[in-house]
Order: C-alpha cells, then sequence, then structure tokens
C-alpha cells in the first residue's frame, strides 16, 4: 500500500484538486473512469478524496428525501441474499456456509445482474461482432466456436477477451490496460451451467495475451462462464475465488 | 434543459417486482451516535449480516433515493442505481475503514458516484481548451455582473460553512449546482448564463480557496 506510482508526479495540490472535482461530480466521463482506476493504487489520491467526501457530504442533507417503493427493498434483498460479501476477510468465515448450499447461486446473481450488461459499451461490441466476422470467415476451423467478452461487473467496461478457435482451445486477450496492485494477482475462472463450482485455469499476467488448453476439462459449452479475479499473490488458497470479481462474461457460440 | 435518461433500450432492464412488500422484522434502528451507528453496520455486513443491510436501508434508503433523483433527474432510473448502490454496499462493505471518514459518508459516497458515473457517460462534455476558453470569455464574463443571490439553503449544515461563506454567492451556487444537481460544467454554465471558462475556473479557484481556508 505505500506504492504510490504511477501518477505520484502530481503535486500535492494538483492531487487535491483533481479530488476535489471528483467528489464535486464535475469531471467527464474519462477524467472519472481514470480517477476511479487510480484511486486502489494511490492512497494519497483516495485520501485526498476522502477529505472532500467527508468535508461536502453534510450538504446532500439539502436534497428531500424520496420514499422510496416497497419492491425496491425486495429487488436488493434478492440480489444480494444470492451473493456473499467478497470480502478476504470474510471468505473463511463464509466457507462453511457455501458448502452447503448450491454453489452455483451467486453466479446466476452475476449473470442476471443488470449493471452486469446494462452499459457493455460500444466499443466491446464493435470488437465482439469484428472477432465473430473474423472467427466466422476462417474456413479452417471446423466445429462450434465461441467468444466471450469480459466486462467489468460494476461499470460495465470490456476489459479481456476470450476466443475460442475450438473447443479446448482458448486465448484470452487483453482489451484494455489493468494495473494489478501490489501484492496482488488477476486468476482466471470458468465455470459451465451445470458444474457445481468455478475451476480456476490458472494466474494471468495483466495486459498480456494468454493461450491455454482445456485438457483436462468438458468441451467448452454456451453461456459458460469465464470471470478473472483479484487474488493475492500465488493465487486463491481455496479451490474458489476468494477475492472480489474483476471481469466477467459469459461464452456466445458463433 | 437536461434530458437524461436511458431511453428505451435501457428501460426494457428493467426488472419489475410488484408482488413483493418490505418485511421491517429484522430491522434494528437505534439511536446512537449516527456516524458510529452507519460504521457499525457496515461492518456487520462485511461479516455477512444480511439485516445489518436492511438496517442501513431504512436509516438512508430515502435520503440516498432523493440525492440521486436529484441528480439523475428519473424515477426508475433512480431506483435501479439505488438497488446497485445497495449491491455495492453489501459486496464492498470490507473496504471501508473507519479510521478514514464515516460510514453514512462512505455510503453516500457510493450512490451519488454511481449517479455521477450514469450522467457523465451519457453526457460526453465537449473538451474545451481551458486557457482559450478562458481569454475567449473574458470579455462577457466582465460585462456580465448583476448582483447574484444563493440559490441553495447551504448554511448550518457542515463544517464548510465558516469557508463556504467567503467565496461569493455565484460562486457557491456552480458548487452546488456540481455536488448537489450533478450538473457538469456545461450545464452549470449554461444554467447561470456564464461562460463555460469562466465556471470552470471559478470552481478550481473555488476549490483551491475553500482548501486554503481549512489548512
Amino acid at each position: 500500500m505505500t506504492d504510490d506510482a504511477p501518477n505520484s508526479s502530481m503535486s500535492a495540490e494538483t492531487l487535491d484538486e483533481l479530488a476535489g472535482e471528483y467528489v464535486l461530480g464535475t469531471l467527464d466521463a474519462t477524467a472519472r473512469r481514470d480517477v476511479e482506476r487510480r484511486l486502489p493504487q494511490e492512497p494519497a489520491l483516495r485520501e485526498a478524496v476522502v477529505r472532500w467526501e467527508s468535508r461536502l457530504a453534510p450538504y446532500a442533507s439539502m436534497v428531500e428525501p424520496l420514499t422510496p417503493p416497497p419492491a425496491l427493498w425486495s429487488r436488493i434483498e434478492r440480489s444480494v441474499a444470492e451473493r456473499p460479501a467478497d470480502a478476504e476477510t470474510t471468505a473463511a468465515s463464509h466457507t462453511a456456509k457455501m458448502s452447503d448450499s448450491p454453489r452455483g447461486s451467486s453466479w446466476g446473481a452475476l449473470w442476471q445482474s443488470l449493471t452486469l450488461w446494462r452499459g457493455v459499451s460500444l466499443a466491446s461490441i464493435v470488437t465482439a461482432i469484428g472477432l465473430a466476422l473474423l472467427l466466422a470467415l476462417n474456413p479452417a476451423e471446423r466445429g462450434p466456436r465461441y467468444m466471450v467478452v469480459l466486462s467489468t461487473p460494476q461499470h460495465t467496461q470490456a476489459g479481456w477477451m476470450v476466443q475460442a478457435g475450438s473447443q479446448r482451445d482458448i486465448e484470452l486477450i487483453p482489451l484494455d490496460d489493468f494495473q494489478v496492485p501490489a501484492g496482488k494477482t488477476l486468476e482466471f475462472w470458468t465455470k459451465a451451467d451445470d458444474w457445481s463450482g468455478p475451476v480456476s485455469l490458472g494466474l494471468v499476467e495483466a495486459n498480456r495475451t494468454r493461450r491455454l488448453t482445456l485438457d483436462d476439462l468438458p468441451p467448452l459449452e454456451e453461456n459458460q462462464l469465464f470471470e478473472l479475479t483479484l487474488e493475492n499473490a500465488g493465487g486463491s488458497p481455496l479451490d474458489r475465488p476468494t477475492g472480489p470479481i474483476q471481469f466477467i462474461g459469459r461464452a456466445v457460440s458463433l | 434543459m437536461r434530458a437524461r435518461h436511458g431511453g428505451p433500450a435501457f428501460r426494457r432492464l428493467i426488472l419489475e417486482d410488484p408482488a413483493c412488500g418490505f418485511d421491517a422484522r429484522d430491522a434494528r434502528v437505534t439511536h446512537n451516535n449516527p456516524n458510529e451507528e452507519h460504521g457499525r453496520l457496515l461492518e456487520a455486513c462485511a461479516a455477512g449480516d444480511h439485516g445489518a443491510l436492511q438496517t442501513l436501508y431504512r436509516l438512508e434508503g430515502a435520503r440516498l433515493l432523493g440525492v440521486v433523483q436529484r441528480i439523475v433527474q428519473d424515477r426508475a432510473l433512480a431506483e435501479d442505481i439505488i438497488h446497485d448502490a445497495f449491491v455495492n454496499i453489501w459486496t464492498k462493505a470490507h473496504t471501508f475503514d473507519a479510521e478514514r471518514g464515516s460510514g453514512k459518508t462512505w455510503i453516500f459516497s457510493v450512490a451519488r458516484h454511481l449517479a455521477l458515473n450514469h450522467v457523465r457517460r451519457q453526457y460526453r462534455e465537449v473538451t474545451v481548451d481551458d486557457t482559450t476558453a478562458e481569454q475567449l470569455d473574458a470579455e462577457r464574463s466582465l460585462t456580465a455582473s448583476a448582483e447574484i443571490e444563493d440559490t441553495f439553503d447551504w448554511q448550518g449544515r457542515g463544517d464548510l460553512d465558516r469557508c463556504l461563506k467567503a467565496l461569493e454567492p455565484e460562486r457557491r451556487n456552480c458548487l452546488f449546482h456540481a455536488y448537489v444537481d450533478g450538473y457538469s460544467h456545461s450545464e452549470i454554465a449554461e444554467r447561470l448564463d456564464r461562460p463555460l471558462g469562466t465556471v470552470k475556473a471559478w470552481i478550481k479557484r473555488s476549490l483551491q480557496s475553500l482548501r486554503e481556508c481549512l489548512s
């Protein structure tokens, strides 16, 4: 957490101004995304943001409250019932509970999550169509082919793509720059609809294309889930993800 | 002036839920120090306590919906954002650090930034070189200097009062149009009928003077 790279050259004042405009809300979409990307890696920026949040928060009370409809809580309740809090600290306490229940449930919730699908960026769709055409036009390969666009669960930005030339050979391709915080690593997972739990496909280096052969697994199938989680260095200590999901998506046949 | 909503494609994705009622049996509302209470409830969420999340919802749901609705100006969308905010609060509760800011502030930040991300994604601001804009606008801003009064009833709410008081009312209005209404620079400029460069410079300088006032 002491690693204040990559923009630490910014003066304390500039950093504070950026944090102020971020909290105030006047940054445009690109600048907001940039700040949100930097926050996990830059304690100084994070602290400046927290300071501005604390200073300005009392003034949110100028806004009149609005009573939410009863159905809203039910919706929230349903969404959270199916997913454990993704804390590393609570992973152990959840293990017992999780093993008693069908493990697929939280994955189902993610699949149904509105946020996941709401704004999958135009770029990813364009890329996807481009890739689909590329694969469809290549007559050399036989059998079903699949493609997965992995997006961030919260901000619906495409980050990676899985391209499968066959049901065994897949390629994980980065679409966007991703910074792995110090002491952490990206781990790649997959789960088909009828599997009891996710299977690790190993650790992944950010911003590098990775080729994999699914030798020990059933052939890739429609709707199969893929995700990248942020785990402590060395990967998840359990046979399932313990860190937060960074990117997630499902296989679509072409 | 603003037409902020996702349109039909977005609306189709909204899940309807007409049947379920609100069940408050498990809700535990206490009247201790509210700031500490929120922090404790967040810790309980991180430990997997669904009841704690429900209590947070009972305590803050209406205020959060007000804040988010004010920014997105669309009731169904605001409710979607509150849904997403509470899912985020649940999954990210372990990242809340009571040493750095109150639980209440943290919760409001989660919801507010979701709302801001939404409206900023909808409307990409036209980039204007700041210096050029200021130069071009200088003349206009000199001629428009009518007496401006406060639009917002901001006093008596926070520690920033003393410092806000030192700003001119129109500059305070800029800050609150941004913070409360979620307006972009150009929306504020339009609202106040001021040049874009001027509004950008005002906000920047206002933040600087607030920081200096506090240090």
